[in-house]
């Protein structure tokens, strides 16, 4: 049983039916309920109900799925539902910002570790706070100069889209042509543009990341990409290491999980999908190919100590 | 008990390697480690878990890394700082994992050892001007026996058999590796092939990664999520599992989340009595002992040793010379790129699985000339890395791409499966003028000041980078002959982002340097404060050079003879 830690939560209504669930089903509870408008107001846990409205369709144009893009986008995976719930993650006990371990119950062991987040102990605590929430003028967390938080870049984002949309088209952001959305994400407005590079890299966690997060709904992220995600206890045989994957690669490896253990985010009934497309029509395109040029000098840049990756520095300058 | 008390400051590579000697040996031991414990069960008789995963999310969440939000550090080019800027960033400056297991908790776990050039650069190679190139006071020889020691508590797979002479020429070894090779990665293996067929001399890289069970722990199985994140099979060695567990077995102690912020001295200022530090509640405690060993990484370190100033050491603790916070050096890492038609899956594996050491150097000749250098070198290369689905993302969020362009990317691109590289870790010059000293402005979280980064390349890096990177690129065409690849290689060429990461290594040595001479060293041949000789340096702030290879083996080593010469 999880402990309710907050005034907020006792005004979530339905929430508390959620927060009484063993861990691997409460996520997925949580975000449903946002997902379907169960809460109050047909709000999200953090956001508003026309917040969630505004980050949904903001978070489509960015991160876009079927019909723009055949392949799963921020709808599909509940994006916008997943960041609601990071903007609210110190409001449940444990807070839900680091997954567990060692294992998820999809690539074999018996449980979902994952789903049993970490508590955050007092100092990890305090840096949650600050990024979430922002240093608010306190001089405890202003030690280091000023912070705009996470709820803060969201929430001023979302309002000043919304308000740009009725002044130039009479309706809000989420009614807005697909044209016309995409042009407002495009602003140089400072405060639109810290909210689209938010609202990018929070939604790639959501469409990229374990679903124990809250996104890749049912997996339709790591199906639709062809990507089996953790691989830990079973990992790969030495012929998939040394060996190049067959064209559909290893996509059929991403069982639903409850064909193997009793419960857990992944659980779905959907079959595995191999969405890859053939492989020498990977680079045909040279929209695709400039990619290749553009990523070039950021190969230094991803996960620090990789190979081909070094670190994102963060931080305000 | 009778043996001298000590307490170590950093539970990482040479914290918990020096823990592990000394409370074998009877010493009471105390570590104090500012970070978490992620491993329950650490040092107790059951097995040892891991709260660790292969979760992309948590990793970018500053699950064992230290949250820059709290404790930042700042950074300016040594231009900035002769103009009078303060500082020009406040953030990452090159951290490492802020845990019980420091730096080595997400390690690859690659462990070359130096050569016997690299101790001894100014007499065998001669001096760079503008770089500050000192002998080491030790040689290959009287640290050989350590790297032996320390390999062998790691676990170290490898193939003596493969390695080429010139490289066993100037780090010679007494015998095979304890386990042989993981499965090569295809891609890598790809790359060596190439890199074979071009002359050079690629071989299985030395890592500390069971490739069949050991001690209770289980073999490598590959699942790729290696560099970067906690191995949730305890596969991989490391500070916390082959050192400091045992270490506390031993009847060592270790307090997680205490912060040390002061060397305390007796009077006179020629001996520590202890140190002090703040707990995680915050309280302020006092802890005697009759040695303390400093393991903070080289960053903390010099930061600790200059937090300890006093009326006997104004300009910090042991720093008559000046030389605390100086001669930092960071590696510099140049890569090249292949893109391979098939699906590779460059990222399934520890990290690389092979290596050369063909770019090494010392080369002389024209390319050095050319930039007004004696000779150049780089460093070994780690071969047919790759990119797992969150990184991935990030690179194309990172060059602008956003709506269908970019999860078409994803979706069709997907580099993950098809791209590859070599890094070339090449070794930096130290400089006076690239050193870490305290902000005058910016504080952490308690209160006080931070590291200040003052860096600047010299440009004895620019030139190998210049000179090896088309060499690694060639490899990369070979291996990979496809439109794309060289496509990737001009983009490369053009953009100085291609050899990047100076703050970004996560290789940080020098900043107390040691040597025979305390008016130009901070240090002993054992560590020891010239100053105050029982606070005794153990990580990578006492590197003389940097080299070019991955330094955490080195820690080891430096740590255990620093450790053994304590307890003599």
């Amino acid at each position: 049983m999880q402990r309710v830690s907050t005034r907020r939560e006792l005004m979530a209504g339905g929430a508390l039916a959620a927060l009484a669930l063993a861990p691997p089903a409460r996520v997925r509870a949580l975000i449903e309920e946002v997902a379907r408008g169960r809460l109050a107001g047909g709000g999200g846990r953090f956001l508003s109900a026309v917040e969630l409205g505004t980050l949904r369709a903001a978070t489509a144009r960015l991160l876009p799925g079927p019909p723009e893009d055949p392949g799963p986008g921020a709808l599909q995976v509940h994006a916008a539902e997943a960041i609601d719930l990071m903007l609210g993650a110190l409001d449940l006990d444990p807070p839900l910002i680091h997954a567990g371990g060692p294992f998820s119950g999809r690539a074999g062991g018996s449980r979902d570790d994952f789903a049993h987040f970490v508590p955050l102990d007092a100092q990890a605590q305090l840096g949650w706070r600050i990024r979430l929430e922002g240093s608010r003028g306190l001089p405890e967390r202003e030690f280091a100069g000023p912070v705009v938080g996470r709820q803060e870049v969201y929430r001023s984002g979302l309002a000043r889209l919304d308000r740009l949309s009725r002044r130039q088209t009479g309706r809000g952001f989420a009614q807005a042509p697909g044209d016309v959305q995409d042009r407002l994400l495009g602003s140089r407005d400072a405060i639109v543009a810290r909210f689209v590079q938010a609202a990018v890299a929070d939604g790639l966690q959501a469409l990229c990341g374990p679903p124990e997060y809250g996104g890749n709904h049912d997996l339709a992220g790591w199906r639709g990409l062809g990507w089996r995600g953790d691989a830990e206890p079973d990992g790969y045989t030495p012929a998939q290491v040394s060996e190049p994957d067959p064209p559909t690669g290893i996509v059929a490896d991403v069982r639903p999980a409850a064909t193997r253990t009793s419960s857990g985010p992944g659980t779905s009934t959907a079959p595995p999908a191999a969405t890859a497309v053939p492989l020498d029509s990977a680079f045909a395109d040279p929209a695709r190919r400039r990619v290749l040029a553009q990523v070039a000098p950021l190969l230094l840049r991803g996960r620090r100590g990789r190979a081909l990756g070094t670190g994102v520095r963060t931080g305000a300058p | 008990m009778s043996r001298p008390s000590i307490v170590i400051v950093g539970s990482g590579a040479g914290g918990s390697v020096a823990a592990w000697e000394l409370a074998r040996s009877g010493h009471p031991v105390l570590v104090l480690e500012k970070g978490r414990n992620l491993l329950p069960g650490l040092g107790g008789r059951g097995p040892v878990g891991t709260l660790f995963s292969n979760d992309e999310v948590k990793a970018q969440r500053f699950f064992e890394d230290q949250d820059p939000i709290l404790e930042p550090r700042t950074l300016r080019t040594v231009p900035e700082a002769r103009r009078g800027v303060a500082r020009s960033f406040i953030g990452d400056v090159n951290d490492l994992p802020t845990v019980v297991g420091g730096g080595t908790i997400h390690w690859d776990a690659k462990v070359p050892r130096l050569w016997q050039q690299d101790f001894k650069g100014l007499s065998l190679l001669g001096p760079i001007p503008g770089a500050n190139v000192a002998d080491w006071p030790l040689a290959y020889e009287d640290l050989e026996p350590f790297y032996e020691e320390v390999e062998a508590q790691l676990g170290v797979q490898g193939d003596l058999s493969q390695m080429p002479s010139f490289t066993l020429a100037q780090a010679p070894r007494r015998r095979q590796f304890e386990m042989p090779p993981n499965p090569p990665m295809y891609a890598g293996r790809r790359l060596a092939e190439a890199a074979q067929q071009l002359g050079y001399h690629p071989y299985p890289y030395p890592m500390a990664v069971n490739s069949r069970p050991r001690d209770g722990r289980p073999a490598c199985n590959s699942c790729g999520f290696c560099s970067g994140f906690g191995c949730p099979i305890h596969a991989r060695g490391g500070a916390a599992i082959s050192f400091l567990h045992e270490a506390i077995r031993a009847g060592a102690q270790l307090q997680s989340r205490c912060f040390v912020h002061r060397i305390d001295l007796g009077r006179g200022g020629r001996r520590a009595v202890g140190v002090s530090y703040l707990d995680e509640a915050g309280a302020e405690h006092r802890v005697r002992a009759d040695f303390v060993v400093l393991a903070a990484s080289a960053i903390e370190t010099a930061r600790l040793l200059l937090l300890s100033a006093g009326p006997h050491h104004r300009d910090g603790l042991g720093n008559r010379s000046g030389m605390v916070g100086r001669n930092l050096m960071f590696h510099y890492f140049s890569v090249g790129a292949g893109v391979f038609a098939e699906r590779a899956h460059s990222w399934r594996g520890p990290a690389t699985t092979f290596t050369l050491d063909d770019f090494v150097g010392p080369v002389y000749g024209s390319p050095a000339r050319a930039a007004g250098l004696p000779y150049l070198k780089g460093g070994c290369c780690e071969v047919g890395g790759g990119t797992l689905l969150l990184e991935e993302a990030n690179l194309y969020a990172g060059a602008g791409l956003r709506g269908a362009a970019l999860t078409g990317a994803l979706r069709s691109l997907a580099l993950r499966d098809h791209i590859t590289g070599i890094q070339l870790n090449a070794e930096d010059m130290p400089q006076l003028s690239n050193r870490v000293d305290l902000d005058p402005r910016i504080r952490d979280f308690r209160g006080f000041p931070v590291p200040r980064i003052t860096h600047s390349q010299h440009r004895f890096e620019l030139a190998a980078a210049a000179y090896f990177a088309p060499l690694i690129q060639q490899i990369c065409q070979t291996a990979a002959p496809t439109a794309e690849t060289q496509l990737i290689g001009r983009a490369l060429a053009g953009a100085a982002g291609g050899h990047a990461g100076s703050y970004h290594t996560a290789h940080i040595m020098g900043t107390a340097r040691m040597g025979d001479d305390p008016r130009s060293s901070v240090a002993d041949p054992f560590g020891r404060l010239h100053e105050v000789p029982n606070v005794v340096l153990a990580d990578a702030s006492v590197f003389v050079s940097s080299a070019g290879f991955n330094p955490t083996l080195t820690i080891m080593a430096l740590a255990l003879r620093a450790a053994r010469e304590i307890g003599r």
